[in-house]
């Protein structure tokens, strides 16, 4: 016959509680507004569908938490020796835990899909822009190479690093990629999106309010990856037709230049 | 037999050896008769020939125990009958045959339990790699505008980190606790292919060895999940990632022969009278991961291989010119990690499963609940691999597909929860090691799962993806269910392995130290996340509140690492320095523990014959009779004299 299990007890109470408490402390500490609100300054309203969202979850997931370690420590407080214990093989009643947890995976599932879908919805522009399609939007494509954005306007335009978009003005973001995949990642006013070589990836966003946002590129790329900054800075729709005029007034200069470089080099060559 | 009786007869021995004894002896023959009554029904149920019903004695017995026993009941042989070896004859042709060395004896083996043995080893070796690894990249972390590390040294050791953690750390520790087990478990001699096992796990080790020996020359660089193009030939031009190929490549491949044999084993070679229903859940997990990594691991195999092609052969499938869809590889890779991260969390919660059932000395109120929700877990969790994708082109459809398969898996994981803490409470137990880790296995990976579940809402994913946020929920989930769910396995069955008992004080000190140091590491990475701070960059910004938590998270570390090592230290001192194990130290209620710690290579000299799902309690009580019998007998002859 084995010989028996000693029996010690341990009260797992007080240090249960000590590290729950951690854990809710951290967790509270951390600034509740960036905690429960993912992005303070969001300014998108597909971003604010999506902010909402993440403080219904984080209420009913720190909750969550908090309830299941509660239950364990609970559990494993070790009670009297000789209660009364029930009767092993008795039903448990997991029909009804199976119901109750499936509506609550219907309740999850129904708002988390009326907030996504609302976050996705292409908003509608609120102030018109020259140069911008029939909806109202403009189209601007952003082209990721390792390890910096290009940023393509619709006027032939196209700078590096800073996109200047218009406020409240649709804009249609073309996500594509001339090398590996990039990241668009920019919080607070257009979330994230893959540009990957060879497909088009579309995100729209409108931005309601002006500032300087900014972002890093979210998936590894290679040895600039930290590097890869993006920064979209929101202006008045005349500034921003005055930019992006001025950027191609700029691009044509430049190629001017090159073009007459390149034809003086050709005409001394030939005249060699 | 219900669970005081059980209690008292463990504890009676232990606390006054004699007196009790015979009081014991007492009861349980009350308890006898009631036995004796039901047997028959029992052994009816079990379609057992009507022959041995003739006296109720005999069919008490052999509606409990192993044949041979029953029949002579005077034979007090024991049922470990190994402890008096049967003389054999033996030929021996010029002296004594040359016992070889035990490493060589160990790598030759096809004995299920060394080659558990030694994918356990290889993870416990790799969880300390892993731990240095998160060291280094937590150093490069700890202030912003670090230039401790290169980038290119940054993006290797993040490589090696993951492919170790997951590959050499994560599966092998499962799969060698399933492998070294599960025969034991289901009472037989061996695995049903032992040569498939073997080549198996020795091409899982040379996985290992081949990711390590790459520190040699150039490691892989392309991240924890390469991702093409950037893994291709034009953009990683050195072999780093080519090496990575072979050897996760080997990996899953070892990982498939073991699962083919585990799959064939507890099919086919099960102890009679061990049916489905009777199957303990630990054995099932092990059937549930096995059939998941045979679905998963082809398609990984395949997507490594046809990287392999594009850079070496030409090929284009990834390229994003050329036809290439480098997308798949997404889909590919994703359905295998997210397959991955669910048969993690089935094999903890199996283990979890068998060491509640133990140290509460209860049954599950649910057994089919608990099977059904780890069935559930595999199917839903690996069908959620696009919740990884939700910033990819993809169909919104498949987001949504995804979004629901996700949330889904509140189902079965809070069914799981629900009758594991329903079983745990109001028990009368004993807070050991394994019953501590399998607890802190369900804490942290609740954690995990929550905060996964929050990430998998459409909305919030798309933020949070690639986030610390996103980074720390799946460390939480795999602290919990690899490390600590493993670790539970490892400290119960370590008297059966090793044949010594694991040191008890040291487990519960590195216990709480892992606990501690991982809350300090982790939990202020979720902040640092919601802040928007992207993983796998070498570097943070200084200026964007990110600071403080990392330089917290980088402190912690240190304190999870020394946390880890003296774990690691414990799992290694005690195979040396504690005393020896008895068979069955924990009161066990599966075969495994009908064997001599460690068993021996034949595992059995009697093949179990199984007669309900406790058959260790029907040893137990047939013990205890023949035991009372013996006692008697001398009892006797002393009066006669």
């Amino acid at each position: 016959m084995a010989p028996p299990v000693v029996l010690a007890r341990r009260k797992s109470l007080p240090l249960a509680a000590a590290v729950l408490g951690t854990v809710a402390a951290l967790l509270l500490a951390a600034d509740p507004a960036s905690a429960l609100s993912l992005n303070p300054e969001a300014a998108d309203p597909g971003i604010a569908k999506g902010n909402t969202l993440h403080t219904i979850m984080f209420v009913i997931v720190v909750l969550a938490i908090i309830a299941v370690n509660l239950a364990i420590f609970r559990a494993v407080r070790p009670r009297h020796r000789y209660v009364e214990v029930e009767e092993s093989g008795r039903p448990a009643r997991t029909g009804r835990v199976v119901a109750l947890l499936s509506l609550l995976a219907i309740g999850v599932f129904v708002v988390a899909t009326i907030y996504s879908s609302a976050s996705r919805e292409v908003p509608l522009s609120t102030a018109s822009v020259e140069g911008a399609r029939e909806d109202g939007s403009i189209e601007i494509t952003a082209t990721g190479q390792q390890w910096l954005w290009r940023f393509g306007y619709p006027n032939g335009a196209f700078g590096y690093h800073r996109l200047v978009v218009p406020q409240g003005v649709t804009v249609s973001l073309e996500l594509v990629s001339s090398d590996v995949i990039h990241g668009w990642n920019v919080p607070s006013l257009t979330g994230k999106a893959q540009a990957v070589p060879g497909q088009t990836n579309r995100i729209s966003f409108r931005a309601d309010e002006q500032g300087t946002f900014r972002g890093w590129a979210s998936v590894l790329s290679g040895q600039g990856y930290a590097d890869m900054e993006s920064v979209v800075e929101v202006v008045e729709p005349d500034e921003y037709l005055r930019y992006i005029r001025a950027l191609k007034r700029d691009v044509l200069e430049a190629q001017d230049i090159v073009e007459r470089e390149l034809r003086t080099q050709a005409q001394e060559a030939m005249d060699q | 037999m219900s669970e005081e009786e059980r209690d008292e007869q463990a504890e009676a021995p232990a606390e006054t050896p004699e007196p009790v004894a015979d009081e014991t002896t007492e009861a349980t023959s009350g308890e006898m008769v009631e036995a004796t009554e039901e047997a028959p029904e029992e052994a009816a149920g079990a379609a057992e020939s009507s022959a041995d019903e003739e006296t109720p004695d005999s069919s008490a017995a052999e509606g409990t125990s192993a044949g041979s026993e029953a029949a002579d009941p005077s034979s007090d042989a024991g049922l470990y009958p190994q402890t008096e070896p049967v003389p054999r004859p033996e030929v021996s042709v010029e002296g004594e045959p040359g016992s070889r060395q035990r490493w060589i004896e160990l790598a030759t083996s096809a004995d299920h339990k060394d080659i558990g043995r030694i994918l356990i080893g290889t993870a416990v070796g790799s969880l300390f790699l892993a731990a240095v690894l998160l060291v280094l990249l937590r150093l490069q972390l700890a202030v912003p505008e670090n230039g401790l590390l290169p980038p290119v040294t940054f993006d290797r050791l993040l490589s090696l980190y993951g492919t170790t953690a997951i590959f050499f750390f994560a599966l092998p520790l499962f799969f060698g606790l399933f492998y070294h087990l599960v025969p034991l478990m289901i009472g037989s001699r061996g695995t049903a292919l032992p040569r498939l096992g073997q080549l198996g796990m020795w091409l899982v080790l040379l996985g290992g060895v081949l990711l390590y020996s790459t520190i040699l020359y150039t490691p892989p660089e392309a991240g924890i999940n390469p991702l093409p193009p950037l893994s291709e030939l034009a953009f990683t031009s050195n072999n780093g990632i080519d090496v990575w190929i072979a050897s996760v490549g080997l990996a899953t491949l070892g990982y498939l022969l073991i699962t083919i044999d585990l799959l064939v084993t507890i099919r086919h070679l099960r102890a009679p009278g061990m049916a489905w229903r009777r199957t303990p859940v630990m054995v099932w997990s092990a059937a549930i991961a096995s059939w998941l990594f045979a679905v998963i691991g082809p398609i990984f195999l395949a997507a490594v291989t046809m990287l392999m092609i594009d850079r070496r052969l030409g090929g284009g499938f990834f390229t994003g010119g050329a036809g290439g869809a480098p997308l798949l590889w997404q889909h590919f890779s994703y359905i295998f990690f997210a397959g991955t991260y669910a048969l993690v969390a089935i094999s903890a919660l199996g283990i979890a499963t068998e060491v509640i059932q133990t140290f509460t000395g209860r049954r599950l109120p649910d057994r089919k609940a608990i099977i059904g929700s780890l069935i559930a877990i595999a199917a839903l969790g690996t069908l959620a691999w696009a919740q990884n994708m939700y910033t990819a082109p993809i169909p919104d459809g498949l987001r949504y597909f995804a979004m629901l398969m996700a949330v889904a898996l509140i189902v079965p994981f809070g069914l799981v929860y629900f009758v594991l803490i329903r079983t745990v409470s109001r028990a009368d137990f004993n807070m050991r090691a394994p019953l501590r880790y399998a607890m802190g296995a369900l804490s942290f990976g609740s954690v995990g799962l929550l905060v996964e579940l929050s990430q998998s809402t459409i909305a919030v994913g798309t933020q949070l993806q690639q986030t610390y946020d996103a980074w720390a929920a799946t460390h939480f989930a795999l602290i919990g269910f690899a490390l600590f769910g493993g670790l539970a396995g490892l400290s119960y069955w370590y008297p059966k392995m090793t044949g010594r008992n694991l040191n008890e004080d040291r487990a519960r000190k590195s216990f709480w130290l892992v606990v501690v140091g991982a809350m300090i590491a982790i939990v202020p990475l979720f902040a640092a996340g919601v802040e928007g701070q992207v993983t796998d960059a070498f570097r943070f910004p200084a200026g964007e509140g990110l600071s403080g938590w990392n330089l917290i998270a980088s402190i912690g570390t240190l304190v999870l690492f020394l946390g880890l090592v003296l774990t690691i230290g414990n799992l290694v001192r005690s195979r040396v320095e504690e005393p020896a194990a008895p068979p069955d130290p924990w009161l066990g209620e599966t075969l495994e523990w009908l064997a001599l710690s460690p068993p021996p290579a034949h595992n059995f000299d009697e093949l179990p014959d199984v007669r309900s799902d406790v058959p260790m309690t029907d040893v137990r009580e047939i013990l205890g009779r023949l035991d009372r019998e013996q006692t008697e007998e001398t009892r006797e002859t002393e009066t006669v004299a």
